[in-house]
């Protein structure tokens, strides 16, 4: 694979979605996980990987019981990650009806998003470090932790040869993912891109927002008066990006179209966000303009919607500040509040639903959803799913950094 | 089809063990000398292993020190060096915030802040662990932080991908540029160097000890500023060479595996080349002391450019091994070809663990 600048130009190429797969707590696959958002289950519990009991909150959005069906000896080398990420992928790749002996490697390409990772095995390594001296201890636990390996683990896994990368920007890592995946396939390096993330829960990420302050001591809940911060929870989001052409020769079944995304930076503040709302307006605003999108398509958003205090009501505005009138007519929701908010994975996961709610016209609900907040005064589907045709719809994932990502998804006619 | 004269390499910086920028870390360079040396800290080092280390850093006088105290050193070490590549372009970030952006590499970033909240939580208490901390252990820091020191308000984006993740973040980046998403990214890699994690690396037996080949780990950053052809002729910069080509091939092998065939590293080299294909006068290796890694280079090399190879350089073993490397390759590369544009073209090759094999193309800005 190479990429020359001279060869670039002509017609713009359209990335479709041919494939999803997904591992939440809500199920351990894509229709096990629909049905819940769409029934308005919450997949938050009491945590069982750790000792929680010294943290402000018990509860967390756990994966239950994780996949199965990986050969036992490469099973053991696998972080959490690892297997949710490559059991997602199988399901993504098998959804997509792809017959991979046809299709040349070197076009496939893996771009996840990423940053937890193994680090669950990490912190084990660290906690008996701390209790037994390092002699006793496998240096092997540490080897999961960096970002990139369930990304090179997927591509060994079905010796894809295309271009890899590993996004890592905080909470937008797996949205971000997905907007270079469909630039390899737009400026011709993929014709099939494995997109989407997988992010598991860790002491590191509870213990961080326990100490920021920012976690809900019960279920999150998301644009309610009394929210008081997010849960964490754990996902794999995996979807198949294709070229349309070559995706509709094929006769492949098409989910949806990915239109576009926009990244950008707030420069606001490292953990804050930019209490106007205009830093996301204006990343919302660059996704529009490269899905090619005015305000009045857009009919459904596929909010951030942490529940703390602060990007709810930032988010608000900035749903406002870029859809303008459009914002006040269209359903929003927050699926953060049945899964908690899956970090690395979470811009994955959301884009997953995202696509399945331009498929079918069913918009998730917002649920432990009750008291109007008037700084979150938009229609956030409380309680209960709705049916609305939705033609385009955006997702938003905004992150530690200011680092804010949009995707735009339209329906595939 | 229409031909575009791919985008310019404005401005470099480079913070790594030999010195606080270009001048000094290309001095070093010339003289021969190597940062490696041994680590002296205590600890159960069976593999002990030496590495290239900063030491005492200052962010002054680009940053002033009381900011920089919460800072993790990746962080650090990138917004000087992002400094000193905008001060190097020339170029007016004011008024162009919105269409300036930022693309790093990391391996490990975050590493201080992340084993110090992991070793607070687990030897005190969740409830005593500093807030300050966590938001540092994120990899993106390095990224985000300079954009937030710079008010950096385009794209802003990390990647990972072991070695050649400075030269993956360049893929990334020509995309961005020829979509129009900036006029210009500060693109390239920064790592610091950590205890913990020096001893993970000895322990799989990754980096070099008595007896065993293997890489020295480094820590550093390397930026460059790419820009688009048409902000460049907008500002009449001078550039001092033009990304012409990325190529990639992946191999199927385990994460932390380090193997590679000749024929796949020829594979990612015929991509950076592309169609255009100029004669290459200069080849940053990838090498890192990993020998049969470098021996599969070394015969790829010959492969593609038979007897006459091009003349090759190795910094690796002078700043060591890490993303960071990189990035400091790409600014050494461009620096070389407006020094000698007879070069015509530099090839940077990063053949990582885990079958990641990527290498960039640098032409001279103007033909030579």
């Amino acid at each position: 694979m190479g990429y020359d600048p001279n060869v670039e130009g002509g017609a713009r190429v359209n990335v479709v979605v041919t494939g999803l797969g997904a591992v939440t707590s809500l199920g351990n696959d894509l229709a096990g996980t629909w049905a819940g958002l769409v029934e308005g289950r919450c997949g938050i519990r009491p945590i069982t990987l750790f000792d929680a009991s010294k943290f402000r909150t018990q509860l967390a959005a756990e994966v239950r019981e994780l996949p199965d069906g990986l050969p036992p000896r490469l099973r053991r080398r696998l972080s959490r990650s690892d297997v949710m990420g490559l059991a997602a992928a199988r399901e993504a790749l098998a959804d997509s009806g792809l017959d991979l002996a046809r299709e040349d490697p070197r076009r496939i390409g893996v771009v996840l998003g990423g940053g937890v990772s193994g680090l669950l095995d990490s912190e084990n390594y660290l906690e008996a470090c701390l209790k037994n001296g390092p002699r006793f201890v496998k240096p092997s636990m540490v080897l999961n932790h960096p970002p990139d390996q369930t990304t090179d683990r997927i591509a060994e896994m079905w010796g894809f040869l295309g271009p890899r990368s590993t996004i890592t920007t905080a909470c937008s890592s797996s949205a971000t993912s997905l907007g270079y995946a469909a630039d390899l396939i737009r400026h011709g390096l993929c014709d099939i891109v494995v997109t989407g993330g997988a992010d598991s829960f860790a002491r590191l990420t509870h213990g961080g927002f326990n100490a920021l302050r920012s976690v809900d001591p019960e279920p999150c809940r998301p644009f309610d008066r009394r929210r008081k911060g997010l849960t964490i929870g754990e996902a794999a989001g995996i979807l198949v990006f294709e070229e349309e052409g070559r995706a509709r020769r094929r006769g492949a079944p098409i989910r949806a179209r990915f239109l576009g995304y926009g990244v950008t930076s707030d420069a606001h503040h490292m953990t804050q966000p930019e209490p106007s709302g205009e830093a996301c307006a204006r990343t919302m605003r660059a996704c529009l303009a490269d899905a090619r999108l005015d305000p009045a398509d857009v009919d459904y958003v596929n909010a951030h919607g942490t529940a703390t205090p602060q990007n709810d009501a930032a988010e608000t505005a900035s749903i406002k500040r870029a859809l303008g009138a459009r914002a006040t007519e269209i359903p929003i929701s927050s699926i953060k509040s049945m899964l908690g908010h899956c970090l690395c994975s979470a811009g994955a996961i959301e884009a997953v639903a995202t696509v399945r709610t331009v498929e079918t016209g069913i918009v998730p609900p917002t649920i432990h959803w009750e008291e109007r907040d008037p700084d979150c005064d938009l229609d956030v589907t409380p309680n209960e799913a709705r049916e609305v045709r939705v033609d385009a719809a955006l997702s938003n994932s905004f992150a530690f950094g200011g680092n804010s990502t949009v995707v735009a998804f339209g329906r595939f006619v | 089809m229409t031909a575009t004269p791919g985008p310019f390499i404005t401005g470099v910086g480079v913070i790594t063990a030999l010195g606080r920028g270009l001048a000094a870390t290309r001095e070093a360079l010339a003289a021969g000398r190597s940062a490696i040396a041994p680590v002296t800290e205590p600890g159960p080092r069976k593999h002990a292993s030496p590495a290239a280390r900063i030491g005492p850093f200052t962010t002054e006088p680009e940053m002033a020190r009381s900011k920089a105290r919460r800072l993790d050193l990746g962080s650090q070490y990138a917004i000087v060096a992002a400094h000193q590549c905008l001060l190097d372009a020339g170029y007016p970030l004011a008024g162009r915030e919105e269409r300036t952006g930022i693309l790093l590499g990391t391996g490990s970033a975050g590493a201080g802040p992340l084993t110090e909240f992991e070793r607070q939580m687990a030897a005190e208490s969740p409830e005593s662990a500093s807030p300050f901390l966590f938001p540092n252990t994120v990899a993106n820091a390095p990224a985000s932080q300079t954009a937030l020191e710079l008010k950096l308000k385009g794209p802003n984006v990390t990647v990972i991908q072991k070695d050649p993740a400075a030269l993956n973040a360049m893929l990334y980046a020509r995309m961005m540029l020829a979509d129009g998403r900036a006029d210009a990214l500060l693109v390239g890699a920064a790592d610091e160097w950590n205890l913990l994690y020096h001893e993970g690396y000895e322990r799989i037996l990754a980096t070099r000890s008595a007896g065993r080949c293997g890489h020295a780990l480094g820590e550093g950053a390397g930026l460059v500023l790419v820009e688009s052809a048409a902000s460049v002729a907008a500002r009449g910069a001078r550039p001092y060479a033009r990304l012409a080509g990325v190529g990639y091939r992946g191999s199927p092998v385990s994460p932390h595996r380090r193997r590679g065939k000749p024929e796949e590293f020829v594979e990612a080299m015929r991509g950076a080349l592309g169609a255009e294909a100029p004669r290459v006068g200069l080849v940053h290796l990838s090498a890192n002391g990993t020998t049969w890694m470098d021996d599969a280079e070394q015969a790829a090399l010959r492969a593609l450019f038979g007897d006459s190879p091009p003349r090759q350089v190795n910094v690796k073993e002078q700043i060591g091994e890490n993303p960071f490397a990189g990035g400091v390759q790409l600014a050494l590369a461009a620096v070389a070809l407006r020094e000698e544009p007879s070069l015509g073209a530099v090839l940077v090759n990063g053949f990582g663990a885990g079958g990641n094999f990527a290498s960039v193309l640098l032409t001279a800005a103007a033909p030579a």
